[in-house]
């Protein structure tokens, strides 16, 4: 039998206990080829099963070693993953009919799929119709983090895990390099405007004790004063004249903090803002260099969230919280430090209610923030609504619908009110209470202190001056919980940034990268298979070589692959096995820049920038003379309805200006392309939504467009395919027919068939027309 | 024109409309009679179907057709994967030999683990691993941001997509035990 080599890279690992008793059988299994673990049984529930592959037949086994399945190998005519609902099914064709073999959670999709393909390259190339044996080519899907082996979504991701919180801060904190001048008098602001602020709620004492009850006390007792700054104030005579110094102290000392607070404020400004800009910068930089496969898997929506909310988010809580987090820390400290020195036994008391605060305080901010959250996404659900029935305005009133949209928008505006009211309510209910327990501390050391006054332990300025600190030191306190989860908030915005900073980059320019300035236009696939889930094969074995300057149509119908094999050309993606040459250089060693600089693209829906119509048009090549543009937009058929705009030229497109239609749109794209001047061009449905006048116009330019350029078209209209060379038939991701349109019509194959069915459907028409009239 | 209705758009849209791909020549869905139906194993284990006086499928694919809203009802045969027999609305009415073949043949196509109940759901670095016990046996899977991964079908249903591309079905959230109800309830 003729069979590939026993392969070496293998997939799973018999365990050794299941491997003896498979020896052991009555018939033993033995000279396995590979196994394969599957995480679901026959019956459907979770559970060990394998696949196995010996010289001479498929074996599917129990975890047990109970045998399910024997199929001689030569009796398979076919095999492949089928996917299902959230999970895979092996099938095989054999003699006896079709089996179904094992079943696998999509955990193993990728392994299965791989078996399928390898298997099936197998019996291909045993039934000759496959002139190379199979190459074991297993790549997992699975991407794990090299270091502590956890699990990646993707080959791009950082792991998580290795990349530690506090590695955030400092790597957020190394954006503050370039201004650290800066930073070093920031953070000394904040510790001077610290310590300055602990002064005033000093003052109290001063102005009852040595000067306000200096009268008073001089009649009794003399108490000593208890403080040298008290006993400078009490030396100064009159007492009015010691009033008026202590209270323009005090004066000087809110001015000094003042202007401490405007200076720290701005330099706060000053620097978060920079470091946003330049992480922001950074990570759009980066994101440009990402392999397309990294916004595949990403919605757009989170790729834009990536560069604004995130960032945003970081630099809210870089601006703010973080300075407020500073400067409550040293309070805390600070104030605690006083408190403790000014009384230690009240300080104690004091601690008492801090464990109801803290922990009360977080089981309500928890509280209410997963309700505002809550609250929040109904919201967003009911400009859900109203995005959809104003978008969708015309469908609404054409179908007469519009009661039904007030109806869906009531319903989600009644639960967005009772989900907000909601979340009002806990907070007006439990927010007073929780101020409430902060008072009490106050209450504990109004009483506590009182009864020490009234002892003469404690002077009566020094329980004012307790309970102004008390105050201050139980504000960040209230704010412990919902800063912690700013914090981390913010934490988890960075690393989604730097997420993108650390993601490998679409080539790494290793030294091995061939600089191709002028390529020629040769294209060539060998034997090439691709994926965008590599189990799922969208192309297999491929087979085509163009020459320089060749016109390939591509035809097929939709969903099998021909935009997947354009999207190869341009190197969006890499083939899973096989080559994709380019002038006879694999399209990976290729520099992707000079790759693409000869390059060009039109589709469909071109895509213009928000510009002028002249900056579209030179947009590959900035720096193009007016000469050139006229020249593109000349051979594009646009100069005419250009000259019309009364802004000529200089007429705004894009999202500002969509009142171009989209002839005129597919027309300046052409013009780009054109004074782009690419080697190999793509015209993906160039012409497929424009009238009959235009399209004969958009096939013009296209005809002066093609001259001495690989071209690759698909097209649906078969017609605008005449002047193809080549026609490239593609069925299920196979090429299956290849040649000039005379000779696929004399094959009568799927061509034949494809183009009869667009006459008849041509002739329909024009016979609904001639009814019309 | 016969229609003076129709607007300068209206004959436009005709101009450019795509030929239609080719149809069998019947458009009204055939329903099967259940009592005219027999599913039954072939040797290599594939599920056949005989409509009585008229033919035999090997192969049958059997497809719901609202597989979250009504999975009970509604069954779409089909002789391949393309080509529909027709559809049987309530497959209750099949003899229970054919009965037990149909629910083992969606069985086999609609994984998706229904979760009874949530053991734990831990975070560590932003991975969520969530041990819970389905109708398929327990298991543990890790998800990755919830947000994303966490579909919500109103009122209270909800599908989770782990790390490996499987998924999960909690039918409605607020009918599970209060342990598991608290361990999803911290992370909505």
């Amino acid at each position: 039998m003729a069979t590939a080599e026993t392969p070496t890279g293998t997939l799973d690992t018999l365990p050794d206990s299941l491997e003896e008793t498979l020896q052991n059988l009555k018939t033993p299994i033995e000279h396995i080829r590979f196994a394969v673990q599957s995480d679901i049984s026959s019956s459907g529930s979770y559970g060990e099963e394998w696949f196995i592959l010996t010289e001479a037949a498929i074996f599917t086994v129990t975890g047990e070693g109970e045998v399910l399945h024997y199929i001689p190998y030569e009796s398979v005519l076919g095999i492949r993953a089928e996917v299902v609902v959230d999970a895979g099914l092996l099938v095989l064709e054999t003699e006896e009919g079709t089996v179904d073999l094992i079943r696998y959670s999509n955990g193993c999709a990728a392994k299965f799929g791989f078996v399928a393909r390898f298997i099936g390259d197998e019996i291909e190339f045993r039934k000759g119709k496959r002139d190379e044996t199979p190459i074991w080519d297993y790549k997992s899907e699975d991407h794990s983090c090299k270091s502590c082996g956890l699990l990646l979504p993707d080959e791009f991701s950082p792991c998580p895990a290795c990349t530690k919180k506090h590695k955030v801060m400092l790597r957020i904190l190394s954006y503050i390099k370039p201004y650290r001048g800066r930073a070093i008098l920031f953070t000394l602001f904040i510790i001077a405007g610290t310590l300055i602020s602990l002064v005033p709620p000093y003052f109290p004492r001063i102005l009852i004790d040595d000067i306000l009850r200096l009268n008073e006390l001089a009649n009794a007792a003399p108490e000593a004063s208890e403080t040298q700054l008290g006993a400078l104030f009490r030396g100064i005579q009159p007492v009015a004249i010691a009033l008026s110094v202590a209270v323009g102290t005090l004066l000087s000392i809110q001015l000094i903090q003042t202007i401490f607070l405007v200076f720290q404020g701005r330099l706060a400004a000053w620097l978060t803002f920079r470091i946003a800009a330049n992480i922001r910068s950074h990570v759009y930089k980066h994101l440009h260099n990402l392999s397309i496969r990294f916004f595949d898997k990403r919605t757009t929506g989170t790729v834009i969230s990536h560069i604004t909310e995130d960032s945003e988010r970081l630099q809210d809580f870089m601006l703010e919280g973080l300075t407020f987090l500073a400067v409550q820390v040293f309070l805390f400290f600070g104030i605690g430090g006083m408190l403790f020195w000014m009384n230690w036994k009240l300080a104690c008391l004091i601690l008492i209610p801090i464990p109801i605060l803290v922990f009360g305080a977080g089981w309500f901010w928890k509280k209410v923030r997963s309700l505002w959250h809550r609250a929040w996404r109904r919201r967003s659900k009911l400009f859900d609504v109203v995005n959809d029935s104003v978008s969708g305005i015309r469908v609404v009133r054409a179908f007469g619908q519009q009661r039904g949209e007030v109806n869906r928008f009531g319903a989600a505006n009644i639960d967005a009110r009772d989900y907000e009211t909601h979340a009002e309510l806990i907070w007006a209910t439990y927010y007073p209470p929780l101020m409430f327990a902060i008072q009490l501390g106050t209450l504990i050391i109004w009483y506590a202190g009182g009864l020490d006054v009234l002892a003469g332990s404690m002077s009566l300025g020094t329980l004012i001056s307790f309970n102004s600190y008390l105050t201050m030191f139980y504000q960040p306190l209230r704010y412990v919980s919902p800063l912690i989860n700013w914090a981390s908030r913010s934490m988890t915005a960075a690393e989604r940034l730097f997420e993108v900073i650390d993601s490998q980059p679409e080539q790494l320019d290793d030294g091995s990268l061939k600089a191709m300035p002028n390529i020629s236009g040769e294209v060539k696939f060998h034997n090439m298979t691709f994926g965008y889930d590599s189990h799922k094969p969208v192309l297999r074995d491929i087979n085509l070589h163009v020459q320089p300057g060749e016109m390939i149509g591509l035809v097929g119908h939709s969903g099998a692959g021909k935009s997947t094999l354009i999207n190869l050309i341009c190197r969006f993606y890499t083939p899973d096995s096989g080559q994709l040459e380019i002038d006879g250089e694999d399209i990976k060693q290729i520099d992707l820049n000079d790759l693409r600089q000869q390059i060009g693209v039109v589709l469909q829906d071109p895509y213009l920038f928000s510009g002028t119509i002249a900056e579209n048009i030179a947009y590959a090549h900035p720096d193009a003379s007016m000469e050139d543009v006229i020249a593109a937009a000349k051979a594009a058929n646009a100069h005419e309805f250009i000259v019309k705009f009364p802004d000529g030229y200089d007429t705004e497109v894009g999202e500002r200006g969509g009142s171009l239609s989209g002839g005129e749109r597919q027309r300046i794209s052409i013009a780009r392309a054109i004074l782009h001047n690419p080697r190999i061009l793509i015209l993906d449905e160039a012409t497929s939504s424009v009238d009959v006048e235009t399209e004969k116009k958009i096939q013009q330019a296209i005809d002066r467009l093609v001259q001495n350029r690989t071209t690759f078209a698909i097209a649906h209209r078969l017609s605008t395919l005449r002047n193809a060379d080549r026609l490239f038939v593609i069925e299920k991701g196979k090429g299956v027919e290849c040649g000039s349109h005379e000779e696929l019509m004399a094959q009568q194959g799927i061509y034949y068939k494809l183009v009869e069915t667009q006459r008849e459907a041509a002739n329909v028409r024009a016979a609904a027309q001639a009814v019309e009239r | 024109m016969e229609n003076e209705n129709i607007g300068e758009q209206d004959t436009s849209t005709i101009d450019t409309t795509k030929p239609e791909p080719s149809e069998p020549d019947d458009f009204t869905p055939r329903y099967l009679d259940p009592t005219q139906l027999t599913f039954t194993r072939s040797e290599v284990g594939t599920a056949r179907l005989e409509i009585r006086d008229e033919v035999c499928h090997l192969r049958v694919v059997v497809r719901q057709l609202m597989p979250l809203s009504n999975p009970a009802e509604y069954i779409s045969i089909a002789a391949d994967e393309d080509t529909e027999v027709g559809i049987l609305v309530n497959p209750s009415e099949l003899a229970s030999e054919s009965l037990k073949i149909v629910q083992e043949e969606l069985d086999k196509r609609y994984f998706t683990p229904t979760i009874q109940k949530i053991y734990r759901v831990k975070e560590h670095f932003g991975i969520h691993e969530w041990e819970v016990e389905t109708e398929r046996g327990r298991v543990t899977f890790s998800v990755r941001g919830l947000n994303q991964n966490i579909k919500q079908v109103p009122p209270a249903r909800l599908f989770v997509t782990d790390v490996r591309g499987n998924r999960y079905d909690i039918p409605d959230y607020r009918k599970l035990d209060a342990q598991s109800y608290q361990q999803i309830q911290r992370h909505l």
